[in-house]
């Protein structure tokens, strides 16, 4: 059976199998799909089954009626067609030739595209207001502790070079320093820091690190003479 | 540094023509495998413009060593230069594709995934846009060095879905970011200092859809020859159903060797740690 899947705001909020040969989307309680929010028209659209087919028409609401994209009067409905009704998101899972549910094999269907640029904007408003609050994001800081600068350095780039040449983003002075003595680098899984040469030792709360090794919060680090110590620090989401 | 290479692609049981595509250059240090979508040929069509426009830019900044200025878009602040090369040849390509589908009809809706591995002396970056990925073996861990954009992911990274969930979840091929659906793309980039004996694999989602994290580290750990490596893993989704077109590439790192230490360079190195021994306990004794 084909259905529509009601998102909002990437969650799905419900399922709406087609069972009758034509369904309408509104703000009134009595449609079949009814979305209580103010950029819904009251009966926004409807689709009608008609064959094998699918036909969604918008009712001349307000705010129109978007397929992918596009503002549509009348579409015939494809798996995996994102409609747009106000903030709102229905998502068509149609039923494949054996009459099987293709979302049940959805899996080992296609890859999908959801957002379009109009619905990601719908999104990052919507975001503000009454969506999940976005988990923190964590930003890495490293504090001296050899008392050589005061001021914390934020690790915001993706790759930190430490050690006395100029294009280091943290220059460290001293007579063996490398180069570059170290790299710090953010990924997906966090921080790690890397020996790169020179002669002085890279440690690592004490222990001597000849590669490369994940930071941890509270990790002491140095560098010959220099001490810092790593932790990360919630930033606020813009 | 010694770099070994392979990439290998295959339609799967199920798909009728291969949308996937990718390249690999061991001069250049460049890999990308690419997952298209779009009916007709538009798919198969995305992927390859992609690749061969990520490649073609690259290399062309890489050549002429191109002002950042003069690449495509902002540069990223917290990228190197060649980082922004990577960041701006995606940022170029998605433009290329997403202006042919909306000029051509039968390119409508057309775009693809993109996972991109530039690997250098001293240096490696690693960017993706999409769900293909791109892992690294170090030390007996398997990392992922890339982000999937899909609503399943970016709803556990967001807190609201369990991970073990995620993996079941039936729209968890459903994307969020793609090349060719908007005019704007930001791939996500990351950059680090390669180390001895670092294994990659980039991969479409028709090996990571069957086979899991687990899997994939006893099979990268298990070879010791990428061109093997990839062939195996191909077999492994065709043996598992093969569902989707699956493309695997493999990219192997060794002799990035410390330096061997000379004795003068010994000496210097006994000098620096006593020097530091000294200087620590002056500041001990200082207060």
């Amino acid at each position: 059976m084909s259905r529509l899947v009601l998102l909002f705001n990437k969650q799905v909020i419900k399922e709406i199998p087609f069972v009758q040969d034509s369904i309408t989307i509104g703000r009134k309680a009595e449609n079949t799909v009814a979305i209580d929010n103010l950029a819904v028209s009251g009966y926004h659209a409807r689709i009608d089954k008609t064959g094998n087919d699918y036909i969604l028409t918008d009712l001349q609401s307000t705010n129109g009626t978007f397929v992918n994209d596009k503002r549509i009067s009348s579409h015939r409905l494809k798996h995996g067609d994102n409609v747009i009704v106000g903030k709102h998101v229905l998502l068509f899972i149609a039923r494949d030739k054996e009459g099987e549910d293709v979302s049940a094999k959805m899996d080992l269907d296609q890859t999908m595209m959801l957002e379009t640029a109009k619905q990601r904007e719908l999104l990052a408003k919507e975001q503000n207001k009454t969506g999940p609050p976005p988990r923190p994001r964590k930003v890495g800081i490293l504090s001296f502790l050899d008392g050589s600068r005061m001021e914390d350095v934020v690790l915001t780039k993706k790759l930190t070079r430490l050690g006395k040449s100029p294009n280091s983003e943290i220059r460290l002075s001293g007579l063996f320093m490398g180069a570059t003595a170290a790299t710090i680098s953010k990924r997906p899984a966090g921080y790690a820091i890397t020996f790169t040469g020179g002669m002085v030792k890279l440690r690592v709360n004490g222990e001597v690190m000849k590669g490369s090794t994940p930071l941890k919060d509270f990790d002491t680090i140095e560098l010959g003479s220099h001490k810092f110590q790593f932790y990360q620090k919630r930033t606020n989401p813009a | 540094m010694l770099i070994k290479a392979s990439g290998i692609t295959d339609v799967g049981l199920k798909r009728e023509g291969n949308e996937d595509y990718f390249s690999t250059d061991d001069a250049l240090g460049l890999y990308v495998v690419a997952d298209g979508m779009g009916g007709h040929l538009a798919g198969e069509i995305a992927s390859k413009m992609a690749v061969e426009l990520i490649y073609k830019s690259f290399s062309h900044w890489m050549e002429s060593e191109a002002e950042l200025q003069d690449v495509f878009g902002m540069p990223d602040q917290t990228l190197t230069k060649k980082g922004n090369y990577i960041l701006s040849s995606i940022r170029l390509a998605n433009r290329v594709i997403h202006e042919m589908a909306l000029m051509h009809d039968e390119y409508h809706g057309m775009g693809t995934t993109i996972a991109v591995l530039a690997v250098f002396q001293g240096q490696v970056i690693a960017a993706n846009v999409g769900d293909s990925r791109i892992y690294m073996l170090r030390n007996g861990h398997l990392e992922r060095l890339s982000k999937d954009h899909t609503i399943v992911s970016e709803q556990v990274e967001m807190g609201i879905m369990e991970p073990k969930d995620a993996e079941t979840s039936p729209l968890k091929h459903v994307l969020t970011k793609n090349l060719g659906s908007a005019e704007f793309v930001t791939a996500e980039v990351f950059e680090f200092e390669p180390a001895d004996g670092d294994r990659f694999l980039l991969c479409s989602d028709g090996l990571t859809d069957l086979v899991n994290d687990e899997e994939l580290l006893q099979m990268i750990q298990a070879e010791e020859n990428p061109e093997v490596l990839c062939r195996n893993c191909v077999d492994e989704a065709l043996k598992r159903g093969g569902h989707d077109n699956t493309t695997v590439v493999s990219v192997f790192l060794s002799g990035i060797n410390p330096p061997k230490y000379g004795p003068m360079k010994r000496l210097g190195i006994f000098f620096a740690d006593t020097i530091t021994g000294v200087q620590k306990t002056c500041r001990k004794l200082k207060p």
